[in-house]
């Protein structure tokens, strides 16, 4: 396979198609946490599967432990979402979302999941949405997801992605996250493609750039 | 993409800048009658340039197109200074009606 990376313009296309995407997640999460939610700026990167993991440590930090939800996808675009959460992420969810008692176990989990496949289809849905004219059969693009699940709670952030359970040889990484104000909360959405998806996405953005 | 969206008649020149920082230097140095303002930047936020153009009494026409679609972001920025709030992905129609609504010649 030829060098895997992004040009400029495809970077560019790709964040400007996931700043929009993660408007409307950030929207919705900030109608479901009643909180107003800032956004960053998208941070996109093609990689070799083995620095995955230390490229996700580096974009939540190294200091803390967390707890993420997984989703994988397929159909036009194949992947993983990975919903990664601070130590303190799930108790604060509890709270923001009014509950007065303290929650058991198995309602936080499921609060964790609700959240995070509301994130999660939101922005790869919003991606979706953005592209499906531009794919080769035009207006097409469907995806479905699995069901969201629990992959680890409180281990470090490299500890999240094992290449050896991937047979990719190369990663398309994008990551956003959504911080909440005057709140001690983050949740990075982390969307990670492998290189058949890589070049399908790398047509489309480049189909994206000479559409405008 | 954004310039792209402009009105084809509108005979201007165009000042890029790829942060908040640059935005405002620009502005400051009389490079720009209006700004085009994303939310969503490195270095300094669209929110900080609008409160640092308030702050230094610039003379300000700012334009707001940012995906953040919250009301609370509109509200905000309204409340800053920002003449108009334009949503991505940008409908070439609202930046026409918006610079028209403003005496705008194009």
């Amino acid at each position: 396979m030829s060098a895997m990376q992004l040009t400029e313009d495809q970077r560019d296309a790709m964040q400007e198609i996931t700043n929009i995407a993660m408007g409307q997640a950030g929207s919705l999460l900030a109608e479901l946490l009643g909180n107003f939610v800032n956004l960053s700026v998208p941070r996109i990167k093609v990689l070799a599967l083995a620095e995955v993991a230390r490229a996700i440590r580096d974009m939540v930090g190294s200091d803390i432990d967390v707890t993420a939800v997984r989703q994988s996808f397929q159909g036009y675009l194949t992947g993983e979402a990975l919903v990664i959460y601070g130590q303190n992420g799930c108790t604060e969810l509890g709270d923001l979302m009014g509950y007065d008692e303290e929650l058991d176990r198995s309602e936080e989990t499921e609060l964790l999941l609700d959240v995070s496949n509301v994130l999660v289809g939101a922005c790869l849905g919003g991606i979706v949405d953005q592209i499906k004219n531009l794919t080769e059969a035009h207006g097409t693009a469907e995806l479905g997801f699995s069901a969201p699940s629990v992959m680890a709670e409180s281990v470090p952030a490299d500890a999240l992605i094992n290449p050896d359970k991937l047979s990719w040889t190369h990663a398309l990484l994008v990551e956003v996250n959504f911080t909440l104000e005057g709140r001690n909360f983050i949740s990075h959405l982390c969307m990670l493609m492998p290189e058949h998806s890589i070049e399908k996405m790398c047509s489309i953005l480049d189909r994206f750039v000479e559409s405008y | 993409m954004l310039i792209k969206s402009l009105p084809s008649t509108w005979d201007v020149e165009i000042t890029q800048a790829v942060n908040g920082k640059e935005a405002l230097d620009a502005y400051r140095a009389g490079k720009a009658d209006v700004m085009f303002l994303d939310l969503t930047m490195p270095v300094m936020d669209g929110y900080e340039v609008l409160e640092n153009i308030q702050k230094e009494g610039l003379n300000s026409f700012v334009i707001v197109v940012s995906a953040d679609i919250q009301p609370l972001a509109q509200e905000r920025v309204k409340k800053l200074g920002a003449m108009a709030f334009i949503k991505k992905p940008v409908n070439p129609d609202l930046i026409e009606s918006a610079l028209k609504q403003y005496g705008i010649a194009l």
